[in-house]
């Protein structure tokens, strides 16, 4: 009995000790290293914000959901504050809504209910330009901007042909490598494979059986689990499509994307220098030094340059007809609100996109810049003398491209994944793969 | 079975790189007690918990109240149309969750319109969806049935009421069934994120698992040693409620029920 009294007293002291600590917590926003906010200045805060504190004259309030976390979510959460900071017409409160699925889920219930924020960030945004709610940024942006920001993010936005939403932070899949394994297989390390054919001879030369019982222990490549991403990528090098032109039907089983995929699977079958379907092992395997080349999203180079500890290297996706490499990322969204509300709203989603902190957010979380202008920002030639590997982020963008964002996208990127997985295990052909797969997706789509 | 909190526990020590070194390390080289200190300041714990267990605690109650009587009526009491209503009842379990989602929405905002504190974002709305369940009332209703019926002509002779009969003769004699049921629901209430994330949009009203999502990086940076220490003091409430409970949840799955 004594020991329930013990827990059951533990369990009461917490609650008290809790609801003690809570009048006297300053910042109920999660925030590390609070950066600028000075005391007197209304930030950010909760809604339970003290009607006291002195608002600046008519500033127009406006709520700005996003699904970013970890250090990404501070990032966006700084970037904010200092908007409310340096803006005289709009304060945001800023709402974090958990993953890209959560804030689709809770988007999809505000819509219904009409309880929409007015600025939003989410992945795979044009998906919301049949629903009504939202304002497209076609009718908003300046002819300016439409020139500056490079044409890859204009149709990573589009729906039906019109640009709904804005983009903001976006990734592309590079190609990481072990800059010493290289250098141990004979390879130069300051010339990565920039073709298919380059890429085979490479992995080869890095795949290696060190301990001698016959299987490889370190492999030459590989890639994340997102491996419909790079299937993708590999089937516009070889100058295929993913989504007809009219946006009815998927046409990724074309004798290009084909090739692609035999192309993908033969790295297992047939050259062997990457292991049947674990790609979940691989940033691990990389990062551990087991790894020759790694396919991953760009936003890993922080990480890996941290916690490697050998040279990484980075380079542009090898090409093959051409080079194409696809973006993925979320973007902001400016749903119809009231006519001041979505001035607020644009001028926000313009503040946080313009080439400052486009500059800004690739500093820090390296997110790609969307802007022309910004290769030519001083600051650019710091950050990149700093962090060399940054560079190849940006003169990657003039060859990105967009894979067109349609209903069935999600259902079409796990076909792809099992398309991925079937040739990988050898269990189908290229050609069987993906016809499966189209047809899957066709048929959801309404066609034959 | 342990192995899943043991390597929490080891994780929640680790340095990044270290999370993932292969062979997988039991012992941390370093320990560093700073990866529980940063956790806990990345977003507004205390506020978080102390939402989760209030929250967490009410709709036990609750739960345990409403599902104590229905189950008391459905077990104990005959009335037409009996059997066909708790068969009803039971069905609504094969209602997937996800589709009552959109439709609750709905209703609280309604409800918001007409009141606020029974809007969105508020204490209601996290309480009061799952103040009943139908789990509940039939776990209670087996157990209540064990009850035998000599014990209730007994109790009326001696003149005793229904509801003495429920709260003072059949309610102890169901400590099993009734501990069982606190704990599930608390453990399921302690564990739900998705509603308390889509109804909520205050700070000061989010729970802790919500507080976890911080640490799980959308493209790949998640920082596992935080999300690990997290992981550790948001687990610790359910470990002492088990551990509260523990004897008559044994007892529960071991024993018939029967304390004659």
């Amino acid at each position: 009995m004594t020991l329930k009294k013990i827990l059951l007293i533990s369990m009461l002291a917490m609650i008290v000790l809790a609801a003690c600590a809570t009048p006297t917590a300053e910042a109920p926003k999660p925030t590390v290293a609070p950066p600028t906010a000075p005391v007197a200045a209304p930030t950010t805060s909760a809604p339970t914000a003290v009607a006291a504190t002195p608002a600046p004259a008519q500033k127009t309030k406006i709520t700005f959901w996003y699904a970013l976390s970890g250090a990404q979510g501070k990032v966006v959460e700084d970037m904010t504050a200092k908007f409310n900071q340096t803006s005289k017409t709009a304060q945001v409160e800023v709402v974090f809504q958990g993953s890209y699925a959560d804030i689709a889920q809770k988007l999809t219930a505000a819509i219904t209910a009409k309880t929409v924020p007015d600025v939003a960030q989410m992945g795979g945004a044009p998906t919301l330009g049949e629903s009504g709610a939202i304002v497209p940024v076609a009718d908003l942006v300046s002819d300016a901007d439409k020139k500056d920001i490079f044409d890859g993010f204009w149709d990573y936005n589009k729906f039906n042909g019109k640009v709904v939403s804005m983009p903001f932070n976006n990734s592309t899949p590079m190609l990481y490598y072990n800059k010493d394994l290289f250098t141990a297989a004979g390879l130069d390390p300051n010339k990565p494979p920039t073709t298919w054919d380059e890429l085979v001879t490479a992995a080869k030369a890095l795949t290696k059986d060190t301990n001698g019982d016959g299987k490889p222990d370190q492999w030459g490549f590989n890639t994340h689990t997102d491996t419909h991403w790079y299937l993708s990528a590999m089937i516009m090098q070889n100058g295929g499509k993913i989504l007809s032109d009219d946006g009815k039907k998927v046409i990724y089983n074309s004798p290009e994307g084909i090739e692609a995929l035999q192309f993908w699977g033969d790295l297992v079958t047939k050259n062997k220098v990457m292991p049947p379907n674990q790609h979940a092992q691989a940033g691990a395997d990389f990062t551990a030094g087991k790894l020759g080349m790694l396919m991953r999203s760009s936003t890993f180079l922080a990480t890996v340059e941290k916690d490697a500890k050998f040279k990484v290297g980075v380079a542009i996706l090898p090409g093959k007809k051409i080079k194409s490499v696809p973006i993925g990322g979320a973007s902001l969204l400016v749903f119809k609100t009231t006519a001041e509300r979505q001035k607020a709203a644009w001028e926000f989603v313009q503040w946080m996109t313009n080439a400052e902190n486009s500059l800004s957010l690739f500093i820090q979380t390296n997110y790609v810049p969307i802007r022309k202008s910004v290769a030519g920002l001083p600051a650019v030639k710091d950050f990149i003398a700093k962090s060399p590997n940054s560079e190849v982020l940006i003169k990657q963008l003039e060859f990105a491209s967009a894979i067109p964002i349609f209903f069935e996208l999600g259902n079409s990127d796990e076909q792809l994944r099992k398309a991925v997985e079937k040739v990988e295990l050898g269990s189908g052909t290229a050609k069987d793969a993906l016809d499966v797969a189209a047809s899957v997706i066709n048929k959801a789509l309404g066609g034959p | 079975m342990i192995m899943p909190f043991v390597w929490m526990i080891s994780t929640s020590f680790k340095s990044q790189s270290e999370v993932f070194a292969y062979p997988p390390q039991w012992i941390p080289t370093e320990f560093h007690w700073q990866n529980y200190v940063q956790a806990w300041n990345a977003a507004p714990f205390p506020r978080y918990f102390f939402n989760s267990v209030v929250v967490a605690l009410a709709v036990t109650l609750g739960d345990l109240f409403t599902s104590a009587l229905a189950a008391y009526a459905f077990a104990r009491m005959k009335f037409p149309g009996r059997d066909a209503l708790f068969l009803i009842y039971l069905s609504s379990l094969m209602i997937p969750h996800q589709m009552t989602i959109l439709p609750s929405f709905l209703l609280l905002k309604n409800l918001g319109d007409l009141w606020a504190p029974l809007g969105l974002d508020t204490y209601f709305a996290l309480i009061a969806p799952f103040l009943a369940s139908a789990f509940g009332v039939f776990l209670l209703r087996q157990s209540f049935m064990q009850i035998p019926n000599e014990l209730e002509d007994a109790a009326i002779l001696d003149g005793c009421g229904r509801a003495r009969f429920l709260w003072e003769i059949v309610i102890p004699l169901s400590r099993p069934a009734l501990a069982t049921l606190a704990l599930f629901t608390f453990m399921g209430n302690w564990n739900s994120y998705l509603w308390p994330l889509i109804v909520t949009n205050s700070d000061t009203l989010r729970t802790v698992q919500i507080g976890l999502r911080y640490f799980i990086g959308q493209e790949g940076a998640s920082q596992w040693g935080l999300l690990m220490a997290a992981a550790v003091f948001v687990s610790l409430p359910v470990v002492l409620i088990y551990l509260m409970v523990q004897r008559q949840f044994v007892q529960g799955i071991a024993s018939t029920g029967i304390k004659q």
